[in-house]
């Protein structure tokens, strides 16, 4: 029996308590792996579903094939996980930044199937996203069975995002970077140590499966001056790219919201849009790696128009699959449009100044993509690395910086929110830690009541009153009826001060005559910050606490100040 | 002494549920396994100093609470005596004559508390009408008396204290006592029994010290009941 309680919380083993930090490093250790493997694992299926489908290619009809994935994945994600579409890397942003990284079991594999059926059909959308949540998921389990602490599972959070992130594309630091920069959002080394550790797991173990190999092959470039000044022009083509590529999602999710269907039908419908322009484009289908390579080589002999236009079918295909309720992510289709563009802007190039020595196009396709990443993603840092990383080309990382700074600006000025975050903070749900908003998230109401109060009713008489009021300590009085008990109102002591030394008052006045009826009250569950704005707004500093016509206490902004200033102290200085 | 989580919660001045979601977040070194806390106390009072927390283990709660119960005006009036006949004809020689003839005291500090009766007559009269007036010194008298005396004066002839309505003061009530608190209680019980004008008809007749004391035992027995403790 004792053997069985010790394995219900494995955190009680003297082990785990010995230290906390090699506690965490070791489970970042597992999480990477962990995540790792899924990334292998989708990866292999993804690989398999279109050798599997390659067949079917050269038939007419292919073009209901990515329907059926979207249809099929829509409907596993709604039936039998019961799950929201979507690429989730809103979900576990919001997740660590409101539960403390709290994830369902269940997203640890079912965006991996759900993506699998998109992508594998030919569904525009990357498998990136969905390895990150699965990661994400694996690291919050893991620290859920260890009971570890929100600190804690945030962090390994972090560490599964970065091990599949890592694993993927084969490049740590870029793992590392997006996990900081983009799920945890701080950077401390509490964080960066163990985060770093699952990155070199999750790169360890794809290394292992799949051989080290970078994913796109290295080119030496020669840059001069002319071309690291023409890369400011892709900056803004790039910036243009993910403006639109943003606005398009949002609306083709509106648009098929007004349709009244069922969500698989939904995305049924948006994966035939997609086989069609596939049909005429196939460079928009699936995740896109190989087209990339291709661009990167310089081997995609098209000219200007046709790759101007596959930019734009990749863009509409894009919002088609995620809009419309495929399951998958944007990263993936960014390194696409990203080179696309890359390429179409050297052709621009071409055409206009024949003459002058243009480097070739893969130098421009790899800008490309780091714009798109950090133009999509608003995490310059990880735009950078992960294309470093994932051409293995370090000399052109001057220009690589400039485009990220330059496409990163021109978003933010255009969409104020990353594509990550967007949703997140229109509803208020970003809150990153140190933040003024995270701490007044933290306080609650029933943390900051003060029950000291002395509860009149309204039947009272002034004399009786006065006699309590020599009692008490408090400037306010809550009036409840004497019969229910509900709340009726509240008297503060400026309220009887003229009637204080008015002895021929005493006996003439009730209490129900002088208190104040319209009260501003507050309900336990209130967010803090709206309390502070409702006080704000009135210029009050006492509010009443009342839950179902029933007085609870007393909130009041000296005791928020004292709470506050413990809370920042206690969450910030680290 | 192993610590409560409750305890923590006391000496960190906090909120129970506050340290509870600071144990859940892992911001305070207390983990939580099933549901037990472990914790080591002094690296959880390191942790508050290293945050500036105030961190302190709760006093122990005192069975009987400081405040003693404060005595009533009887026993004060009994110490200070009633004195018949104080001769004089101005503030000072009333004074003068009334604090000589309280037996409590001892008479050095009968030269201290003439002088500083004085000095508060002269920031103003303590003449607070009807005839009556309570002098009393500015500071109170610490550790010169013990308990709390308040001395009944009927003078010879009303004389007049510049009193707030003018009228020529014909009692006095000298109050002294060991603090500011019981001061201010035995001025307010005082002030009470004189807002009554049958009282101050009362004094008026030079009653024998039975017929006051036992006037006095009625208004104390209407303050119990009009004040409800």
């Amino acid at each position: 029996m004792r053997i069985l309680t010790s394995w219900r919380y494995p955190g009680n083993w003297p082990i785990f308590r010995f230290d906390d930090r090699l506690l965490l490093i070791l489970m970042a250790a597992i999480v990477g792996n962990f995540s790792g493997l899924a990334s292998v694992a989708l990866n292999r299926s993804l690989v398999m579903m279109s050798e599997w489908l390659h067949h079917f290619r050269h038939y007419w009809w292919v073009f209901v094939l990515p329907a059926v994935g979207a249809a099929l994945s829509s409907l596993f994600l709604e039936k039998v996980v019961n799950e929201g579409a979507g690429h989730g890397v809103p979900e576990v942003i919001y997740s660590v930044s409101r539960y403390g990284g709290l994830l369902r079991f269940r997203s640890s594999f079912s965006r991996l199937i759900s993506s699998c059926l998109t992508i594998g059909t030919g569904g525009s959308a990357g498998p990136e996203a969905p390895v990150v949540i699965s990661g994400a998921a694996i690291g919050s389990n893991i620290a859920k069975y260890f009971s570890l602490n929100d600190r804690q599972r945030v962090t390994l959070v972090g560490c599964g995002a970065a091990g599949a992130i890592s694993s993927i594309f084969n490049a740590p630091i870029a793992g590392m970077v997006f996990a900081i920069e983009v799920i945890v959002g701080e950077w401390k080394s509490v964080n960066i140590v163990p985060i770093a550790i699952a990155s070199v797991a999750g790169t360890e173990i794809s290394r292992l499966l799949q051989g080290n190999q970078i994913p796109f092959s290295h080119h030496l470039f020669n840059i001069d001056l002319l071309n690291i000044f023409a890369c400011l022009g892709l900056a803004v083509l790039s910036a243009a790219a993910s403006i639109l590529l943003t606005r398009m999602l949002r609306s083709m999710h509106t648009v098929s919201h007004k349709v009244s269907a069922p969500v698989w039908i939904r995305a049924a419908m948006g994966g035939c849009a997609v086989g069609v322009i596939g049909l005429f484009l196939p460079v928009v289908l699936g995740e896109g790696y190989h087209t990339v390579k291709i661009l990167i080589e310089g081997e995609y002999g098209q000219v200007l128009a046709v790759l101007a236009l596959a930019s734009f079918a990749k863009i509409a295909a894009t919002a088609l699959t995620l809009g419309w309720g495929g399951s998958g992510g944007i990263f993936a289709p960014c390194l696409v449009i990203g080179s696309l563009v890359g390429v179409t802007y050297h052709h621009l190039l071409a055409l206009f100044w024949p003459s002058a020595s243009w480097v070739n196009e893969g130098y421009y396709a790899l800008l490309g993509m780091a714009g798109l990443i950090s133009g999509m993603l608003q995490a310059p840092l990880t735009g950078i690395f992960l294309i470093i990383e994932i051409t293995g080309g370090w000399e052109v990382i001057l220009p690589l910086i400039i485009v990220s700074a330059v496409t990163t600006t021109l978003c933010h000025y255009f969409e104020p929110a990353s594509y990550y975050l967007k949703d997140l903070v229109e509803h208020g749900h970003l809150l990153r830690p140190g933040t003024d908003a995270r701490v007044l998230s933290d306080l609650n109401v029933p943390e900051l009541i003060e029950k000291d109060c002395i509860i009149v009713n309204q039947n009272m008489l002034l004399r009786d009153f006065i006699a309590i009021i020599k009692k008490s300590h408090r400037n306010f009085f809550p009036v409840e009826d004497d019969k229910t008990g509900h709340f009726l109102g509240i008297i503060h002591l400026d309220d009887i001060r003229p009637y204080l030394f008015d002895p021929v008052m005493y006996d003439a006045v009730i209490l129900g005559q002088i208190m104040n009826t319209q009260v501003e009250v507050v309900h336990p569950d209130d967010d803090l910050l709206d309390v502070a704005r409702k006080m704000d707004m009135k210029g009050l500093f006492s509010m009443p606490v009342v839950v179902n016509n029933r007085f609870l206490g007393l909130i009041s902004k000296a005791t928020i100040l004292d709470q506050y200033r413990k809370e920042l102290m206690v969450q910030t200085s680290h | 002494m192993k610590l409560t989580i409750n305890e923590v919660a006391q000496c960190l001045r906090l909120p129970v549920s506050t340290v509870e979601r600071w144990i859940r977040q892992g911001r305070i070194p207390i983990q939580k396994t099933g549901n037990r806390y472990l914790f080591n106390e002094s690296t959880l009072e390191k942790w508050a100093a290293m945050y500036k927390l105030p961190f302190s283990l709760p006093e122990k709660v005192n069975a009987t609470p400081q405040q003693i119960k404060m005595e009533n005006l009887l026993p004060s009036m009994k110490r200070g005596g009633l004195l018949y006949d104080i001769k004089g004809d101005g503030v000072e020689t009333v004074l003068k004559n009334a604090v000589e003839n309280i037996h409590y005291l001892s008479s050095s500090i009968k030269e201290i508390l003439y002088s500083s009766l004085l000095e508060r007559e002269h920031l103003t009269s303590t003449g607070i009408g009807k005839g009556v007036a309570i002098p009393h010194p500015h500071d109170p008298l610490k550790d010169m008396i013990k308990n709390s005396l308040i001395s009944t004066c009927f003078l010879e002839k009303p004389i007049d204290f510049k009193a707030v309505d003018g009228k020529p003061v014909f009692v006095m009530f000298i109050l002294l006592s060991p603090s500011t608190k019981i001061h201010l209680h035995l001025l307010s019980r005082l002030s009470f029994c004189i807002r009554e004008n049958a009282f101050v008809e009362f004094l008026k007749t030079t009653p024998d010290s039975t017929a006051f004391f036992s006037n006095i035992v009625d208004f104390e027995n209407r303050l119990v009941k009009g004040e409800g403790y």
